[in-house]
């Protein structure tokens, strides 16, 4: 099972987030060479660990590169007041598995106005927020679910990070689903929770 | 005010994109709307971004960013060609041609791309009409329906799952009143009969598995020849 790891917020962040704004605004190669090189073994790691249809390392080498390619794309609609670069650049590969998964069951035909970014669009609509509370809240986050109880997180993990639906998972474990959902539920409660105590 | 939400888990499942498509124009839809869930699913693109900055790393290989530049500079070239030889991205941006055209009012963006070029209303009772949308799928018909101001739809339950987001307008029920944005559920088993209310009609977005099941002795009659048509 993959869990995530505690790690302490540092100007890291910051420095993705300045590396992305420099992509999107001067097309700046060394940056984009930067987010490279720091976020393309992050996401291979995460699809190697993190999906449910089992990819081969050459495949999540491919997917490395769309979702890198859609980051260089896309950049210029990147607003560091709205997200940090690391969910920003979930958002991108998680559409790029969307589009894919479509892609795979033949839907995307001919006359289809709707596309993967109409309905998951990358940028946050909320008001836009400080650094110092943007980085506050993903330690929240990240925190709240580091302690959420055993069977909580592990239903957040195959839920959600994994790409599958509740019945899904409750097939592949024998739960029954009202059991994956309330787990699911009371997961996300108590990160809202924590978040919302933590609220300046 | 909106007053009625998709659950946490029906969210979830949008956000990861395991949802029907359909489902997902639905719940877009009402985020179009609905700060709150926004927030949630802002949250939990939060969570996701926390899960891969955390991940294990596993290399890549050598020459992957310089293959990626190279795919680059060739894109670029390729799209400074497509973009000179096509005029039609200079129109103007402005209301979707459908939707002025079909005198629809103001539309949330994702519902304005459903409307087909071919769209038209048909009259499915006096108070009812219904003009079926397009969105590449073939799970749940996708249809505008609209209630004129006052009007009752026949009593009704489901044969399947019904997702009903009101666009304009406002209508009600045995359960309470809907209001622009709300996002109503209903299962099989769920019997109702929609009203809408006496100011103006009622504009909905309506994502249907199954076709409903019409009450009574009327129902004996029609719901046979009942279908739904995904689209």
């Amino acid at each position: 099972m993959s869990k995530l790891h505690a790690v302490s917020t540092d100007a890291r962040t910051d420095t993705w987030t300045e590396h992305l704004v420099k992509v999107g605004k001067s097309r700046d190669q060394v940056s984009f060479q930067a987010l490279f090189e720091h976020f393309a073994p992050l996401i291979k790691g995460f699809c190697l660990s993190n999906t449910s249809q089992n990819f081969s390392p050459d495949a999540a080498e491919e997917i490395v590169q769309e979702v890198m390619l859609k980051v260089w794309q896309k950049a210029p609609s990147f607003n560091p007041t709205k997200a940090a670069a690391s969910t920003w650049i979930y958002t991108v590969m998680r559409n790029a598995r969307i589009d894919l998964m479509r892609r795979n069951k033949r839907h995307n035909n001919d006359s289809d106005g709707v596309d993967v970014d109409d309905l998951w669009d990358e940028e946050s609509t909320l008001a836009p927020v400080a650094q110092f509370q943007k980085l506050r809240n993903e330690e929240v986050v990240r925190s709240s679910f580091e302690i959420l109880p055993t069977e909580q997180r592990q239903a957040l993990v195959e839920v959600y990070m994994k790409g599958k639906s509740h019945s899904e998972v409750a097939s592949e474990t024998g739960l029954p689903l009202g059991t994956v959902k309330s787990r699911v539920r009371m997961g996300l409660q108590k990160i809202q929770a924590h978040l919302s105590a933590k609220a300046v | 005010m909106i007053k009625f939400h998709p659950d946490s888990n029906m969210l979830v499942e949008y956000a990861n994109g395991a949802l029907p498509w359909a489902l997902c124009i639905g719940i877009k839809t009402h985020l179009q709307f609905c700060p709150t869930c926004k927030a949630q699913y802002d949250q939990l693109c939060t969570l996701g971004g926390v899960a891969l900055a955390d991940s294990k790393t596993e290399a890549v290989a050598n020459d992957g960013f310089a293959r990626l530049m190279a795919r680059i500079t060739g894109d670029q070239e390729i799209r400074v060609d497509h973009e000179a030889s096509s005029p039609s991205k200079l129109e103007p941006k402005g209301e979707p041609i459908a939707s002025q055209k079909h005198k629809l009012g103001e539309l949330p963006s994702v519902v304005n791309k459903l409307i087909p070029d071919d769209f038209k209303w048909s009259k499915t009772s006096k108070t009812l009409k219904t003009g079926r949308l397009k969105a590449g799928q073939d799970e749940y018909e996708i249809a505008f329906h609209k209630i004129t101001k006052g009007g009752q739809v026949v009593e009704h339950d489901h044969r399947g799952l019904e997702v009903t987001v009101v666009l304009q307008g406002s209508f009600s029920d045995e359960n309470g009143v809907y209001h622009v944005g709300d996002f109503i559920v209903k299962q099989p088993g769920e019997v109702h009969r929609p009203t809408a209310t006496k100011d103006q009609d009622c504009l909905c977005l309506s994502i249907c598995e199954a076709p409903v099941k019409v009450t009574g002795l009327l129902g004996k009659f029609i719901n046979p020849f009942l279908r739904v048509r995904p689209a």
